[in-house]
This record gives C-alpha cells, structure tokens and sequence, in this order.
C-alpha cells in the first residue's frame, strides 16, 4: 500500500460533536489550517440532524454527551454510513471505549487529547478513505470478495456494509491467505497509526468483521487469533 | 409469630412445661394409686381375716387365707417370714428385700393396741403377725406385675420417654430452623455484599418475617441500599470531577497548539504542554485509584499472569525508550505459567504500575527484574530494582496514596504521581491477593505481588 505523506489534496469536511463549545471553537480553528473545514453541534440530537442534512468525510464524537449519548449517535448514523467515525473517550473508560468500537467506531482518542495527534489521526483516517486509483485490485478468497475500487465487499455476492477499517482489514488480511498479519501492519494499514500499549481496536475490529463474514453467510473462511503474532485469514476446504 | 422472642420463650416454656408435667403427672397417679391400695389393705378387714387365718391355721392357714383372699388387680401381697421368704414362695422383688431388711432392724420395737388382735402389730406402713411360735410374718404391699396400669409398666415408662423425646424434638427443631434458615439467608447475602456484590438483597427471603429477623433483614437491605447508593455516588462524583477538570485541560491543549500555530515554537509551549500532560495523568490516576475501591464491572476470567507479564514488561521497556530513562531495561523472568481467575485491567494495572515505580527508581542502564514463580496454594510476582530501597520505617506506609520516602524527595524524583503503588495494593486487592515490600539483601526495593492460586 501506498502510504501518501503529502497534504491532504483537497478541503475535507468533518462533524465535531461535542458539548464542549469552547473547545469546539478552538478545534476548528487549530484543525483550519490544515484545510480541514469543521462543523459543530453542541448536542447528539443536534449532530444526528446535521449530518443526515450534509456530507462529511469523517465524525468526530465526544462519547461523554449529555441527552442523547455518543453511543446512541453512533448507533444512528451507522444505520445509514459507513462514513469514518473518530470517538473521544474519558481516559481510563474501557467499557465505553470498547462499545464504541463495536458498534463501528473506526478509533478513538482519550481525552484531552494531544491536538497534533487528533490532527494525525484524522489525516491517516481520511487519507484511507481516499479511492487509490493505482492501488485498485479486485480481491477474492473462497466465497470473499473484495473490490479497492469500488470499495465494495461481498460474501458470495451478498454485500457487506464495512467501515472503512473493517474494510482495510480484510483486504490486508486477503492479501495474504494463511499468512499472519501482524497487530503492528493491521494497525498502520487499517488506522494508519502505531499500536499503542494495551491496544486491543484491532481485535474489537476483527471481531465486528467476523460478525459481518458470518451474517453475511461465510462459513469457510475463518479468521484466526495467533496468539502475540496477529492474525490471518485460513481458506476455506 | 410476631416475635421471635416470644417463639423462643414459648417453645421453650413448652417443652419444660411437657415433660416435668408429663412425669410429674405420671408420678403423682402412680404415688395416688399406691396410696390407695396400701391404705385400702392396711385399714380394710383383710387384716383381721389374715390374723383368724394364723390362729386357727398357722403358717399353712395364712397361706390359704392369702390364695383365696382377693386383692386389688393393681397390687400383690407378699407375706415374708423372718427370713425374708414369701411363704407363697414367690420371687420377693429385689427392692422389696431391700424394705424388707431395713424395716426388720429399725421396726423391732413392738406396739400393741388392746382393741387389734393380739397377734396383730399394726406397724406402718407394712402390718405384721405374730405366729404362736414367735415367728413374724411381715405383709408387703407391691404394685402388681399383672397390673396393666399405665404408669407402672416399662412399656409405659418407654412411652412416656417416647413422648417427651417427640414433643421436644418437634418443637427443638421447628424452633432451630425458624432461627438457622433466615441467619444463613442472611449470613449468605452479608458474604455476598462485603465481596462486593453491592445488589445482594434479602427482602424477597428473610424481609418478609415479621420477627426480629425480619426486621434484621429489612435493615440489612436499606444498609445495602445506601451502600449501593454511596457507591453510585462516588462513581459518579469522580467520573464528574474528571470529566469537569479535564475539559479546561482539554481547551488548554488546544490552546497550546494555536499559540504555537501564531507563534512559533517556543521551549516554553513544550513545557505547558507536558504539565498538560501530567495533570492528565494525575486525574486519571485518581480515577483508577477511586474506581477499583468500587466493586468491579465484570466477572472475574481466567488470566494467564505470564503473557501478561510479557506484553507489560514490552510496553514498559516502550515507554523506557520512548521516555528517555537512561537505559533502564525491564527484564522478565517467567517461572510458572499460572492461570488465576481475576480481573484482567486490575492485574494490569496493578503489574504495570509496580514495574513503572522500579524504573523510576532505577539508577541509569540498571535493570529492573520482574520474576514470575508459583507453589502449591500461590503465585508470586516479584519487581526488584537496583535503586537505592526505602528506609524500614517508611516500607510500612510505602502504597499510602501520595506518600514519598526520603530517598524520593531526596533525590527530587518528580516523576510519577505518588499514586502507583496506591493503585497496585487496590488493584491486587480486587484480585484476592496481598502486596508486600521489603529491601533485598543485596540492594534495591523488592515489591510481591501474592495471589492465591
């Protein structure tokens, strides 16, 4: 995979859904800068009607909302996007951290976080979302498909609503059947940034996208835990 | 019952009242019925018949008289001879020889009355004749073997006991499990409450008595209740007090970010950001440490404490070189491969902040080992350094929380929260183990982590 370093090549539009207005006004003009374009509601229900109203490339959302929880947003908007979603979580708040995650958070960030590291999270985020016309290839594994450019994904014809990491991970992990993938590649390719320490989005992850595989009626493949190493794809029999 | 000292004091009363007056009633008819049949004989006219028998008859008169002389079916007369045979010769019973030679010594004074006939002694309670020949014969009144009264048969007497043993053991036992069944209810949901189970109740099993138990049970809910709520509250009082201190340290981060934007980087920015950061670490160190007094979200699961302790020990040796602790290296010694059943973020955090306060008390490019060794009821984990060791009078208050022995505050050491080990005593506590430190006897301050296996 081609890892672009450049600029972002156009003015991107992100949701910030937070309570906190100050710090709304200030993120927007931190994140300005770098032709990022933000909007921002005070409140879930605000949120949910402003994004069924426009278009934008990546949600930031404060979990810790009050009235309408960032989870409930999440379960809302995911309904009808795959759309990226970064989530803001309390420090040290592992429960809603890994329930955000499952119900299709791509990341999440504690906070307060570092701005510069929101800033990189949210450019690795967008930069994968990008089509990579040079890099599309058609994937296909047993019943599994998998198209880079359309980003499409289907389990013997039957399409599969991915996020965009769901979707990563399993091309990365196509890529290679029988292979282990490490946590290491699947986080630098999947949400372009390092594992940290106690990391465990990527398992979340995987385990949403076994779901998926499964609902969607695969029963050969599996998706196999190398305990320490990663995790691989097994063709089916 | 209303009152469970009523139930007591009743059942007891019962039972006392049962069998003394059982007995004392069976006593007192037995003693009634001898009486009677004693004083029938003594002053009835068998007496002055018996006497004709022996003047007329002799020995061999008294012996007719006394066969063909009916008595009362509840009693037997026997008539003994001075050497204490029945002249019917009857088996004497054994308790009767007994009278029989007490009232031989002690009854030897003889009376006479002028009216009775001469060779009558009416000497209570047992009558004697004289025999022309000298010889007495002394008549014994005993409760008859052919009588079927009911308070002199052995079968009776089992009967009686039966009786007493029924009637106490019934009411005993209703007694006992009225008492036992709602203290072990309660006894059960204590258990379950100081391990932690702040929902134990016992409103559905022992509330609803109307007893003093009872009354112990609905005490024992609206305690729970409060404790429950208390607990609620303080949750909920740190999750608000972190959230409302970390959303002006959130702003002030970006703050930070735009003066650099406007002004260039300047040392002094770096500075405001990383007491940011520690302020942030400070706070979510407090959240942990006033989290893991509240009980735990999840159940307990198997952990494997070796991959643990890997995968800390690499993250601290990450942080290490991330951090710049002059080549202080964290090395792991897994001796065991013990699987225990706990909280897996508690043993984390508790591994994890040992590990972190031995390198922070490291000299430069020294080691820090971590030692993993099991027997037969424990796991160990040790976490040595080669620092300096702490004083033995502070060892005792080394997990108070923000406590700092000479040696820290000596050498400045300003890293750390003062809460690490605070947190790691919690945390193993959470896990059913036990954290102790003492100096090693070659240099350096060893921290145990103990939990049962």
């Amino acid at each position: 995979m081609v890892i672009v370093m450049t600029d972002l090549p156009q003015t991107s539009r992100l949701l910030l859904i937070d309570d906190d207005q100050e710090l709304g006004v200030m993120l927007s003009d931190y994140l300005a800068t770098d032709r990022l374009h933000v909007t921002v509601c005070n409140s879930g229900e605000e949120g949910v009607e402003s994004f069924a109203a426009n278009d934008f490339d990546l949600l930031i959302l404060d979990i810790m909302l009050p009235g309408m929880s960032g989870l409930e947003v999440l379960k809302q908007i995911r309904q009808r996007s795959q759309v990226p979603v970064i989530m803001l979580t309390a420090r040290g708040d592992d429960i809603d951290r890994i329930i955000g995650l499952e119900f299709g958070a791509d990341d999440y960030l504690p906070k307060p976080f570092n701005p510069r590291e929101l800033l990189a999270r949210i450019k690795a985020i967008l930069r994968r979302a990008q089509p990579q016309d040079t890099d599309a290839r058609h994937w296909k594994l047993g019943g599994i498909e998998v198209d880079t450019r359309t980003h499409r994904a289907s389990v013997d014809g039957t399409p599969m609503r991915l996020t965009g990491t769901e979707f990563e991970i399993l091309k990365s992990l196509l890529e290679t059947p029988g292979d282990v993938v490490s946590k290491e590649q699947l986080s630098e390719r999947a949400l372009g940034r390092r594992l940290l320490p106690y990391d465990r989005s990527i398992d979340t992850h995987i385990s949403n996208l076994r779901g998926k595989l499964e609902r969607a009626g695969n029963k050969n493949e599996t998706i196999q835990n190398q305990r320490g190493v990663g995790y691989l794809l097994i063709p089916g029999e | 019952m209303r009152s469970l000292l009523l139930r007591i004091f009743l059942s007891f009363w019962l039972i006392i009242v049962v069998t003394i007056g059982t007995a004392g009633v069976a006593g007192f008819l037995y003693a009634e019925s001898m009486r009677d049949a004693i004083e029938r004989f003594e002053i009835g006219d068998s007496m002055l018949g018996a006497s004709t028998a022996l003047e007329s008859g002799g020995r061999e008169g008294l012996k007719d008289w006394i066969e063909d002389n009916p008595t009362s079916r509840a009693i037997t007369i026997f008539i003994l001879d001075d050497r204490g045979h029945d002249i019917l010769d009857r088996q004497v019973p054994f308790g009767l020889m007994r009278v029989f030679r007490r009232f031989r010594e002690h009854r030897r004074p003889h009376r006479f009355d002028d009216r009775e006939p001469r060779n009558l002694r009416r000497s209570r309670p047992h009558p004697q004749l004289v025999a022309a020949d000298g010889s007495v014969y002394t008549f014994f009144v005993s409760p008859s073997r052919a009588s079927h009264s009911v308070w002199t048969t052995a079968d009776a007497r089992w009967l009686l006991f039966s009786i007493a043993l029924l009637v106490s053991g019934i009411v005993s036992y209703f007694l006992a499990t009225a008492i036992s069944g709602p203290v072990r209810k309660l006894r059960r949901a204590t258990v379950a409450l100081a391990g932690g189970d702040l929902v134990a109740r016992v409103a559905e099993s022992v509330g609803k008595r109307r007893d003093e138990l009872g009354m112990l049970g609905r005490d024992f809910d609206s305690m729970a209740e409060n404790l429950q709520r208390a607990a609620t509250r303080q949750i909920e009082l740190s999750r608000n007090i972190s959230h409302e201190l970390r959303s002006p340290l959130a702003r002030m981060r970006v703050a930070v970010e735009l003066a650099k934007q406007k002004h260039g980087d300047m040392p002094e920015f770096e500075r405001l950001d990383n007491e940011a950061e520690r302020l942030d670490a400070l706070i979510g160190q407090i959240l942990s440490y006033t989290k893991l007094d509240a009980s735990p979200e999840t159940d307990p699961e198997p952990i494997e404490l070796a991959d643990l302790i890997r995968e800390v020990v690499e993250n601290v040796n990450y942080e290490c070189k991330a951090e710049g602790f002059n080549g202080v290296s964290v090395v792991a010694q897994i001796d065991a491969s013990p699987v225990t059943l706990g909280h897996v973020d508690a043993m984390t955090s508790a591994i994890e902040n040992i590990v972190r306060n031995a390198v922070h008390h490291s000299p430069p490019e020294s080691e820090v080992k971590v030692h993993l060794s099991q027997d037969d009821q424990h796991v160990m984990i040790d976490v040595r350094d080669s620092g300096p060791g702490v004083d033995d009078e502070d060892l005792r208050r080394l997990f108070e929380p923000f406590f700092r022995t000479r040696q820290s505050e000596a050498s400045k050491n300003a890293r750390g929260t003062g809460l690490g080990l605070a947190i790691a005593e919690r945390a193993v506590g959470v896990n059913g183990g036990a954290l102790s430190a003492r100096n090693h006897a070659d240099g350096g301050l060893l921290v145990r982590i103990t939990v049962p296996l």
